[in-house]
């Protein structure tokens, strides 16, 4: 079978993501794992004019920079959509009426690689960052 | 890109603008969740274009992994998983920004929302088409003398095929040439060799009677014989695009073709050799006897098409075809060394050298899958498998 890759942006104004990436986990407190919605993770800063940036999230700060993709990265979307005539032909493969389309691109990230440094003060924290022995 | 006003306070803009001495508060999106429907894929610079402009697919069978298709290329998919946290920041949609933002457009605090945390991304690797399918989904039903009352098993049109191979089409239409296959009312079709082999025998009968060149036969003439010998119209154009290629039009208008000698001559040795090995003087004796007298063969000719092989103090000679070996260099050393456990390189060389590894040199192919020894200094060095 064959799954075009559309753009329904229409190429030239598909939309530029942007990906924040942190070592480790960001943990949500559990009162709000149930209430995402609109919870703030953290503040994010740009201090001065050089491409530098500090991320505070709860009593964390971390410090990273923006940096562009080696590669461009393209944001896909599967969309799966009803063929009538397909289904009454019987029970053939569904997966035939699946398409991917191409909702933006991204070419910059802000990555924060360092560990994070505890802020003293700061409000009440819904979410902090755990540290990830592993993160790369 | 986005054709939003810049006061759009909102979403993957305002991170990637962020003005100096400015801050954005980055939120979970009113939508955030798990969107295994969202992939992150890497690819070339020079891929993007293609894909935005809608250049490429997935190709593939529910059990096979799915390859990515450019107009020329295939990419194997696969998934690179991380350890970090990647939160995925969409644009500003304004439709929902109108509800949810008024509180933060008073407050003046820009925001970006993350609408998933992106486990790892796709990667592209650039792979050698699979070709050998192709070959035997269209083996499985030849196209023969009696067509009309064989069983018709599965055809093949282009749209059935782009759907079960997985190739480019540039790479599928090399491979049907290289398979000479031809496209018969809407199918593409592999032609029992044996009806092949009657085909060109009556051309061969009818440049003999009627004093044609075989290498300036006239297309019109051909045609129309061979036409009126009860061969379809479209098959004796196939055998001229098999065993010959058109030369430039002459003044006289209409096609004229010339029959290439190595092609004829490796038919007429296949055919010999059809029912098992030979002597070597059996063979040359048959094989010199079939082809027509205007060429001029040579042993040189079978590379790649026969073995020869010493029994005692005879020399024999047996059929391998190049083209009838897998395409993927593992399944093809393993049959060639099958066929034979030691190898010189002058044997192998033409049995090998149509593999095609994207970023795989053949001495890196020989290192991976041979073993390579030289009995002395000045010996041929000799392959053997790994
Ligand atoms: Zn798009």
């Amino acid at each position: 079978m064959q799954i075009q890759v559309k753009c329904s942006c229409g190429a030239e104004k598909c939309p530029e993501w942007a990906i924040i990436e942190l070592q480790g986990v960001v943990e949500v407190q559990p009162s709000f794992q149930h209430s995402l919605q609109n919870l703030q993770i953290g503040l994010l800063c740009r201090p001065s004019s050089q491409e530098n940036y500090t991320f505070t999230v709860g009593y964390h700060e971390l410090t990273g920079y923006k940096v562009a993709l080696k590669k461009p990265m393209v944001v896909l979307k599967k969309i799966k959509y009803m063929d009538v005539e397909r289904q009454i032909d019987e029970a053939t493969s569904s997966s035939s009426c699946v398409e991917l389309d191409v909702v933006g691109f991204i070419r910059h990230k802000i990555l924060f690689k360092t560990r994070p440094t505890t802020l003293i003060s700061g409000p009440q924290p819904t979410v902090k960052e755990k540290i990830n022995a592993e993160g790369a | 890109m986005m054709e939003q006003p810049h006061s759009c306070c909102k979403g993957a803009e305002v991170l990637l603008n962020l003005q100096p001495t400015s801050s954005v508060s980055i939120q979970y999106h009113p939508f955030f969740g798990s969107h295994d429907d969202l992939v992150l894929l890497e690819l070339d610079e020079k891929l993007l274009s293609d894909v935005l402009y809608q250049r490429v697919t997935l190709r593939g069978q529910p059990d096979e992994d799915a390859v990515l298709c450019t107009k020329s290329k295939t990419y194997s998919v696969k998934f690179v998983g991380t350890s970090n946290s990647v939160f995925l920041i969409p644009p500003a949609d304004c439709s929902t920004s109108h509800e949810s933002g008024g509180e933060n457009y008073k407050q003046q605090v820009a925001t970006a929302s993350v609408i998933k945390v992106a486990p790892g991304n796709m990667e592209l690797v650039e792979v050698a088409p699979r070709l050998d399918k192709l070959k035997s989904i269209l083996s499985e039903n030849l196209y023969s003398s009696d067509e009309a009352s064989t069983a018709m098993g599965d055809l093949y049109k282009w749209d059935d095929l782009i759907n079960k191979v997985q190739a480019s089409d540039d790479e599928l239409k090399a491979g049907l040439q290289a398979l000479s296959a031809v496209e018969i009312d809407g199918y593409w079709r592999i032609v029992d060799e044996k009806y092949m082999d009657v085909i060109l025998r009556m051309l061969l009968h009818n440049s003999v009677l009627n004093d044609w060149l075989l290498d300036s036969l006239v297309e019109d003439k051909v045609v129309s014989v061979l036409e009126s010998d009860g061969f379809p119209r479209k098959l004796v154009y196939h055998c001229l695009n098999v065993y010959g290629s058109s030369v430039e039009e002459e003044a006289m208008g209409g096609g004229v073709w010339r029959l290439d000698a190595r092609r004829v001559c490796v038919h007429f040795a296949r055919g010999v050799l059809r029912e098992g090995k030979r002597k070597m003087e059996s063979f040359m004796e048959e094989w010199l006897r079939m082809i027509p007298e205007e060429m001029q063969p040579s042993f040189d000719m079978l590379e790649g098409e026969v073995l020869t092989e010493k029994i005692g103090v005879e020399t024999w000679v047996r059929a391998l075809s190049v083209s009838s070996l897998p395409t993927t260099p593992a399944e093809r050393f393993s049959i060639l060394f099958k066929e034979r456990a030691k190898w010189e390189w002058k044997d192998l060389e033409p049995y090998i050298r149509d593999l095609n590894v994207p970023g795989l040199s053949s001495e890196a192919l020989l290192l991976k899958y041979t073993r390579r020894s030289q009995p002395s200094i000045d010996a041929e060095p000799v392959f053997s498998a790994r």
